[in-house]
């Protein structure tokens, strides 16, 4: 049986009175410049779904200058199947918390929002007591342990669109805007939030960075492998016995163990017929190749993603083309409409669908390729150009098997 | 104000815009108008803003806004049975209000708690592990 590492997920931290505050004292202690060495020898990549290493994200923030400088946690989780960001705002507020005066101090902000998706209303009940708790104990907008640091944090929330997990789109939204994303460049770094310095990082990216700064869990960042150091939650759901929340080491456990030991298998009489390993974004895993340790490289390498970390179980029970329509009207309901590619694009798609669903006719699943390739190079924000990954991913694996009538996808 | 100040002030706009969503169950033409002087923006923009955010009306919504998953995970776990029963029982479409102003539905896009779908939002109640009878009788605690 694969054992948990726990380190993210854990007891709750909701009390601020008994909370010692370790990673920041330790940051305050050691200074901005050492903070960051840490947080960028500690490999550490961002757990929204990028990826990108946020030790140099913050190490460019810290070299910019602005009239103000902002640290936005994104808060607005909102990828299909993914759960974990709930968990650690609902249970582990302190953690977050803490991630977020890290970044701050870091990177010269005396500035922070939390954006969380309205949705999570008592996500955002917690979190508010927490800021109350902290601006009680002079934890927030004072001179913090006597450093000289201070910090105005202050939570905002979102209203109901998935485009918002986009970061220049969820400036847009605190901006009091609509949620559109930005052309970048400017990325958000050089002129973000009221066009000043900004950095956005997930909920479990900031409590990562917890880790790394605190002194009793200073062998977080020796975890994993290569490329892939620490920890990541998962979200297990679909077709599984044990669904929920888990906490993996990178390159310590394969997909199988995944779905088979900590997700307890397929439920039902039916096998798994694939595996969507970061949300509905990233391209599906074949049941034949889940062999392999869980890392970004290893999902890479198969032409998919770790994604947010939202792992769903897909067995044969399912109608794929029935599925394909579900993902396929998420994405057109969701679309911001700013790239008509992806604004279009996404609703063709859905109309070829429905099409040979309810005409039994034709599909052309050449045209759907070169849709899906064309919102992936002129959509403006990741979340477009990654929106068809799934349904070219299912035609890729399973069109033969399916006989799609017309053209068969090479 | 200057132009720095006043730019931060708009990061209290949808905050406001939530306020009246809650207290009115919809954001009535006259609030849009105090908000548009208040904030410096067009009418044209305020309605702009609202009509891009799922959780905002300019219609009076029933007391009960019911929000069902259908995304993949709460899909994979027959959330479409639930929502037919929740269909046909109340009669409505998605984005539909019941004529006694009681129930509003809305099919929506993942609730975060797909490890124990199917999931349903009554106002700011989550309950987990639905299915159609359960449904129901939420549905029918509420009347």
């Amino acid at each position: 049986m694969v054992q948990e590492k726990l380190y993210l997920k854990g007891d709750k931290l909701l009390d601020i009175s008994n909370y010692e505050f370790k990673s920041i004292k330790n940051a305050l202690q050691i200074g901005r410049e050492k903070t960051i060495q840490k947080i960028k020898d500690s490999d550490l990549k961002g757990r929204g779904g990028a990826g990108f290493p946020t030790g140099i994200k913050w190490e460019m923030a810290a070299d910019v200058e602005g009239k103000e400088k902002f640290v936005v946690c994104n808060a607005d989780e909102g990828e299909p199947g993914t759960f974990k960001d709930r968990y650690l705002l609902e249970e582990r507020p302190l953690k977050v918390l803490e991630g977020i005066m890290l970044a701050a101090y870091a990177v010269g902000a005396d500035k922070a929002y939390i954006y969380i998706r309205g949705e999570y209303s008592r996500a955002i009940e917690v979190f508010s007591e927490i800021i109350k708790a902290a601006r009680e104990k002079n934890i927030l907008n004072d001179n913090l342990f006597n450093s000289g640091f201070k910090l105005e944090l202050k939570l905002v929330r979102g209203a109901g669109a998935y485009v918002c997990g986009d970061e220049t789109s969820l400036i847009n939204s605190i901006e009091g805007k609509r949620g559109r994303s930005r052309i970048k460049p400017p990325y958000p770094i050089e002129k973000g939030l009221f066009k000043q310095p900004t950095v956005v990082n997930n909920v479990e990216s900031l409590c990562c960075t917890a880790e790394v700064m605190n002194p009793d869990s200073e062998d977080f960042s020796e975890l994993g492998t290569e490329g892939s150091r620490g920890t990541k939650l998962l979200c297990l759901s679909g077709d599984l016995n044990r669904p929920g929340l888990y906490e993996v080491e990178f390159g310590q456990i394969t997909l199988i163990e995944i779905i088979y030991d900590l997700g307890g298998g397929i439920k039902g009489s039916e096998d798994l017929r694939f595996v969507i390993p970061g949300g509905i974004s990233t391209a599906v895993i074949k049941a034949d190749d889940l062999d392999f340790p869980y890392s970004y490289q290893a999902f890479e390498k198969r032409g998919s993603s770790l994604g947010s970390g939202a792992v769903i179980a897909v067995s044969k029970k399912h109608d794929l083309l029935d599925l394909m329509l579900n993902v396929s009207r998420f994405y057109m309901d969701e679309t911001c409409g700013t790239c008509f590619p992806c604004r279009e694009g996404n609703r063709q798609i859905n109309k070829i669908l429905k099409a040979f669903k309810e005409e039994d006719g034709k599909i052309d699943t050449e045209l759907i390729s070169d849709i899906g390739n064309t919102i992936r190079l002129a959509a403006r924000c990741g979340l477009g150009q990654s929106s068809l990954n799934f349904i070219t991913s299912v035609i890729e694996n399973y069109g033969k098997e399916l006989k799609f009538g017309g053209k068969i996808y090479a | 104000m200057d132009k720095f100040k006043s730019l931060f002030y708009q990061d209290s706009l949808l905050e406001k815009l939530h306020q009246f969503q809650n207290t009115y169950g919809y954001i009535p033409e006259a609030e849009i108008e105090n908000l548009s002087e208040k904030y410096q923006l067009s009418r044209a923009n305020v309605y702009g803003v609202i009509s891009f955010y799922s959780m905002f009306y300019t219609e009076p919504t029933g007391k009960y806004i019911i929000r069902i998953c259908d995304i993949i995970s709460c899909h994979l776990n027959e959330s479409d049975s639930v929502l037919k029963a929740v269909k046909s029982y109340l009669d409505l479409k998605s984005h539909q209000t019941t004529e006694d102003k009681k129930f509003t539905l809305e099919v929506v896009e993942c609730l975060g708690h797909c490890g124990e779908g199917p999931v349903m939002m009554v106002n700011n109640k989550i309950f987990t592990k639905i299915n159609k009878n359960k449904a129901l009788e939420i549905l029918n605690d509420c009347m």
